[in-house]
């Protein structure tokens, strides 16, 4: 009855409807509730895995292949453990950014509710064409959330999208088309013993599809075209659940794949996919340097974060150390990029302004938005001791151990072009304003929950192991 | 010259993807799980008598539910891009079109309520019957009769989540049978025909909203 595996994806499900029905604009501290239950659910979850291991609910009671199950395990508690984590303080935000009741909230909760209850679906299934579905949820939300507030510019970034989002989705669907095809069955715990080296070309096609559809859901570069605009133009709490989960979402997907099902194709493919992360950490970089508008940076500097777990995929090995660095990059990336849209968004309702320009004098008058700023910065940069440091000194690590020196060259000018972007911002930050510049105050609840999201992504690094022991619990 | 190569090589691209997949098709091994055997062999159990229904409200019944989320998602889309605060009024449509549509919307309804019923013994169910309500819906709007949608009143907003949310009490409340779903065999088919009742009135909303909140004009023009 309280199988917290079925009321992760419950219990969002029906805060999403009550805030539909009731009206435009309602719902936040519904919504706020029951992100305070979620959380406690993924941690039981999470704490069930540690102490139990693996496990399956199987709905409706018949079990794969004929029903679907959910399953959980170390990489999938992690995930659910990072969504409520992050969800919860920027519903708190959202519920001040959106106090004025701006048109974009009208639809905010429900979508935001549905987002989530994707996302947990996704993370806890186990069943492809399952995740068909829970990747049209979250990929429909997170459309729908950054059309809200219907601006040409919002819908136009929506559409552009949409438009990816749907072609992804159908190249995956028509791999899992191809996959039943191929063995009848599209369970995942079903068809991990059907599928060897010796595959038929069916599934060799089927597996290309996916790995595509996903990379395009992804914005692994080159199909990062979609990204800047959706995550810039958004509202920041969108922004902030886009950049920290949704991207995360599907690369979540193509890690469990290539480690589980896919596992004796997925090296054809792995050297590739390492070579797009870093065109993506550069080309990424590149236009965080290059741009003037403050989100368009941050947004930038996601397409470039991505690349950093495509390096994973060369490195995958069964010591298991590329898969951490993968994750803790993941879960680092995630938190730091939820308090850097949640802080630009504060600053950018207080100055009134979206360039960088436009931050002159900041540093004096929202030091504590500025700090949390700069916190998450450190992370992206990867020094020490936040998650980024982490994630990053054990990709350096797996390189080193397979003697693959150049991914090494990587890493570390990734995070000399992350300080070069980062400190963009704060140098203008620490410029005198000019005498005439308007500033609006800002709630207080909004610059602390930035400097939560922020902290938490620097104090990561210090719980590595106890998150790395969960990760290999259950696996 | 451009748009000619760019043209060329988008057909052959396409042409020599399709062909891969055809190769692929040829190749293709004897499946090693047969599910069609299992659906057979757990029909008595499912509480309908055609497997269709069987696999979309039972077995996988799981995934539909979520799909209705998604079928609810799309229309939310729809309204938060930009809801208008009050509809358009209805324009006068042509005496004969809408003599037609005042004859021909109540048989929809019936055939609606025909498929619902039908679709535990034979092909229809909840979603075919909500198409034929939702395209009853269009039919009237494009008639003059039935005015475009602004935003939802809160018992339109009921009607649009009742479906869903009838799927969702059930699966909720069967937890204490062990599963999410876990339909007892001797009240799933009421349960069952409960939930398609409450789909097919939301899906007919929903899908005649996809329609109705994005007509800007009303009537003929729409």
């Amino acid at each position: 009855m309280t199988d917290p595996i079925a009321w992760l994806i419950l219990l969002p499900l029906f805060w999403a409807t009550a805030a539909f029905l009731l009206g435009p604009g309602r719902g936040a501290r519904l919504a706020i509730a029951a992100l305070l239950a979620q959380c406690g659910l993924a941690l039981q979850l999470a704490a069930d895995v540690i102490d139990g291991g693996a496990r399956t609910h199987a709905v409706g009671g018949w079990g794969a292949p004929l029903g679907i199950d959910l399953a959980v395990g170390g990489l999938s508690a992690l995930m659910l453990v990072l969504t409520q984590a992050i969800a919860l303080p920027l519903a708190v935000y959202a519920r001040a950014y959106f106090a004025d009741g701006a048109p974009a909230v009208r639809y905010f909760w429900t979508l935001t509710g549905f987002l989530l209850a994707g996302l947990n679906a996704l993370f806890l299934a186990a069943d492809l064409f399952n995740l068909y579905v829970t990747l049209e949820l979250v990929g429909l939300a997170a459309v729908g959330l950054v059309a809200a507030g219907g601006s040409a510019r919002q819908v136009a970034a929506a559409l552009r999208y949409l438009f990816a989002a749907l072609v992804g989705s159908v190249m995956y669907l028509l791999g899992v088309a191809l996959i039943y095809g191929a063995h009848g069955t599209v369970s995942l715990q079903t068809l991990a013993p059907l599928v060897d080296a010796r595959a038929p070309a069916a599934v060799w096609i089927a597996c290309g599809l996916m790995l595509a559809g996903l990379m395009l859901k992804t914005a692994i570069f080159p199909f990062h075209y979609w990204l800047p605009p959706a995550h810039g133009g958004a509202p920041a709490p969108v922004s902030a659940l886009l950049s920290a989960l949704v991207v995360k979402a599907s690369f979540y997907l193509i890690l469990r794949l290539s480690l589980e099902v896919f596992a004796p194709l997925a090296a054809t493919a792995a050297t590739a996919l390492g070579l797009l992360g870093a065109a993506a950490i550069a080309w990424g970089s590149w236009q965080a340097l290059r741009t003037v508008h403050i989100k368009m940076l941050v947004a930038w500097s996601t397409v470039a974060q991505l690349g950093y777990l495509f390096l994973v995929f060369p490195l995958l090995a069964p010591d298991g150390l590329a898969l951490q660095a993968g994750v803790m990059q993941a879960i680092a990336h995630g938190l730091a990029k939820a308090a850097m849209f949640a802080a630009v968004g504060v600053l950018m309702l207080a100055t009134g302004r979206d360039t960088l320009e436009g931050l002159a004098g900041v540093a004096g008058r929202m030091p504590l938005t500025l700090f949390a700023f700069g916190l998450a910065g450190v992370t992206l940069m990867g020094l020490p001791p936040s998650g980024g440091f982490l994630a990053k000194w054990l990709l350096i690590e797996a390189a080193l151990t397979h003697g693959q020196w150049g991914w090494v060259a990587v890493v570390i000018a990734g995070g000399l072009l992350a300080a070069a972007y980062v400190f963009r911002v704060l140098r203008q930050a620490f410029l005198l304003a000019p005498a005439d510049s308007p500033f609006h105050p800002v709630p207080r609840s909004m610059e602390w929950t930035a400097f939560v999201l922020a902290t938490a992504s620097m104090l990561l690094g210090l719980q590595g192991v106890e998150l790395m022991s969960l990760l290999a619990a259950g696996s | 010259m451009i748009p000619l190569l760019k043209r060329a090589a988008v057909i052959l691209a396409a042409a020599s993807f399709a062909g891969a997949l055809v190769f692929a098709m040829l190749d293709l091994p004897a499946p090693g799980v047969h599910l069609p055997a299992a659906v057979e062999a757990n029909m008595a159990a499912s509480g309908v008598a055609h497997p269709v229904t069987a696999v979309l409200l039972n077995f996988r019944g799981y995934d539909t539910l979520l799909e209705v989320g998604v079928l609810l998602l799309a229309l939310l889309g729809v309204l938060a891009v930009g809801a208008r605060a009050t509809p358009p009024a209805p324009a006068p449509g042509e005496p004969v079109k809408r003599m037609f549509a005042r004859l021909a919307a109540p048989l929809m309804v019936l055939v609606a309520v025909y498929l619902l019923w039908a679709g535990a013994i034979q092909p229809g169910g909840a979603f075919q019957a909500g198409a034929v309500l939702g395209a009853a819906a269009v039919l009237l709007h494009l008639t003059g009769i039935l005015p475009g949608w602004g935003a939802p009143g809160l018992r339109l907003r009921a009607g649009l989540a009742a479906g869903f949310l009838i799927f969702l009490v059930v699966a909720g409340a069967l937890l204490a049978q062990g599963a999410v779903l876990a339909y007892p065999p001797a009240q799933a088919g009421r349960l069952i025909l409960l939930i398609e009742a409450g789909l097919t009135v939301s899906l007919g909303l929903i899908l005649a909203g996809l329609f109705l909140a994005l007509s800007r004009d009303s009537g003929d023009e729409a």
